[in-house]
């Protein structure tokens, strides 16, 4: 049991850095910079005051669904080696706190995208929340070995929120760059499963390597980034993006799908250091960046 | 969760500290939403009109 950071009856108030961390910035970031995209690859013109207040909205809706996430979760973070450290699993931060602020942050999140965007935009982000905190966290994370892959969704809102925040309504193209995070989660997460599976098993968290087996992980690793690969590359055929974009998406999917036949097609021994799956982990992170940076330069300055 | 521990001395610095630090925090937070409010409602009234 963790202990907290309380003499007798009073509380120490919360450190800002425990709270900040709670928001997960890393995520955070590759949240903000899919929006980002979303928002700039998107037709017309948006003032930049009410551009920088979508985006940050939905950061600070990314960092509230974070915060819900580790509130919910810190009894499974203190038993992995990677999340022990966090504030609540250490105890420097109590539950109740952590709740507040992560309720407090997604209410105020909803209201600055509803005043400085749309109703649309803020209806999207107040799903994505919701689809973050309870469909994920609270019922498919622990249950299937499916999580990833229907829960990928939560994390696929972004760029989606972010054309639409800047439009008001949806596009093809939004919902193929929605569609490429949702197959992209799958091998990425995986991948890190694979590296980490000891430490989801102590958790008991249902994840693929652990239910069913590394054989089973690595070749559906395979499967989702040969059909990512597909939807990465379709915006171009389909005619909604131009050649810089496609020319981008088939070399960078090119790489991904070899990394992800390294990974695929291997058997791994004890004291193994899992080099492929830690490389295409790394990878799919650049591949995503670069992949959205490509959208937007192919918007801006088309071939 | 918690566990209490009576017998520990109150670091009263440290929580002077953090008080300090979070109000501190709050006050630019305030103060910069402030501005981008003002800043926001500039932009609609410029998109309305």
């Amino acid at each position: 049991m963790a202990q907290s950071l309380t003499h007798g009856e009073t509380a120490l108030p919360a450190d800002w850095r425990d709270l900040f961390a709670l928001t997960k910035p890393r995520v955070m970031s590759l949240v903000v910079f899919t929006a980002l995209c979303g928002l700039l690859a998107a037709p017309g013109h948006v003032p930049p005051v009410l551009a920088f207040s979508s985006i940050l909205a939905i950061a600070l809706g990314a960092g509230a669904s974070g915060a819900l996430n580790q509130w919910y979760e810190a009894g499974l973070d203190a038993k992995m080696k990677r999340t022990a450290g966090r504030p609540l699993p250490a105890g420097r931060l109590d539950p109740q706190t952590a709740l507040q602020f992560g309720v407090g942050l997604a209410a105020f999140s909803l209201f600055l995208m509803l005043f400085a965007s749309n109703w649309q935009a803020t209806l999207l982000l107040a799903a994505s929340i919701l689809f973050y905190v309870f469909v994920y966290t609270m019922w498919l994370k622990p249950r299937t070995p499916q999580n990833i892959v229907i829960g990928g969704a939560a994390g696929a809102f972004p760029p989606l929120i972010g054309w639409v925040a800047a439009t008001g309504s949806i596009a093809p193209l939004p919902v193929l760059l929605f569609l490429l995070i949702f197959l992209w989660t799958p091998p990425h997460f995986w991948a890190l499963a694979l590296f980490m599976r000891s430490d989801y098993a102590a958790a008991g968290i249902p994840m693929m390597p652990v239910v069913a087996g590394e054989k089973s992980t690595r070749r559906q690793i395979l499967v989702y980034a040969l059909i990512m690969a597909v939807a990465a590359i379709a915006p171009w055929p389909l005619g909604y993006t131009g050649a810089l974009y496609g020319w981008t998406a088939v070399v960078l999917s090119a790489v991904f799908v070899l990394l992800s036949v390294q990974v695929g097609t291997r058997t791994t021994g004890e004291g193994d250091l899992m080099q492929p799956e830690k490389r295409l982990f790394a990878y799919s992170i650049a591949y995503l960046f670069i992949l959205f940076g490509a959208v937007v330069a192919d918007h801006w300055w088309p071939l | 969760m918690t566990e209490e521990t009576p017998n520990e001395p109150f670091d009263e610095v440290e929580y002077r500290r953090r008080q300090r630090s979070r109000a501190n925090l709050m006050a630019w937070m305030l103060g910069a939403l402030a501005i981008l409010f003002f800043f926001i409602t500039i932009a609609k009234m410029q998109i309305f009109s």
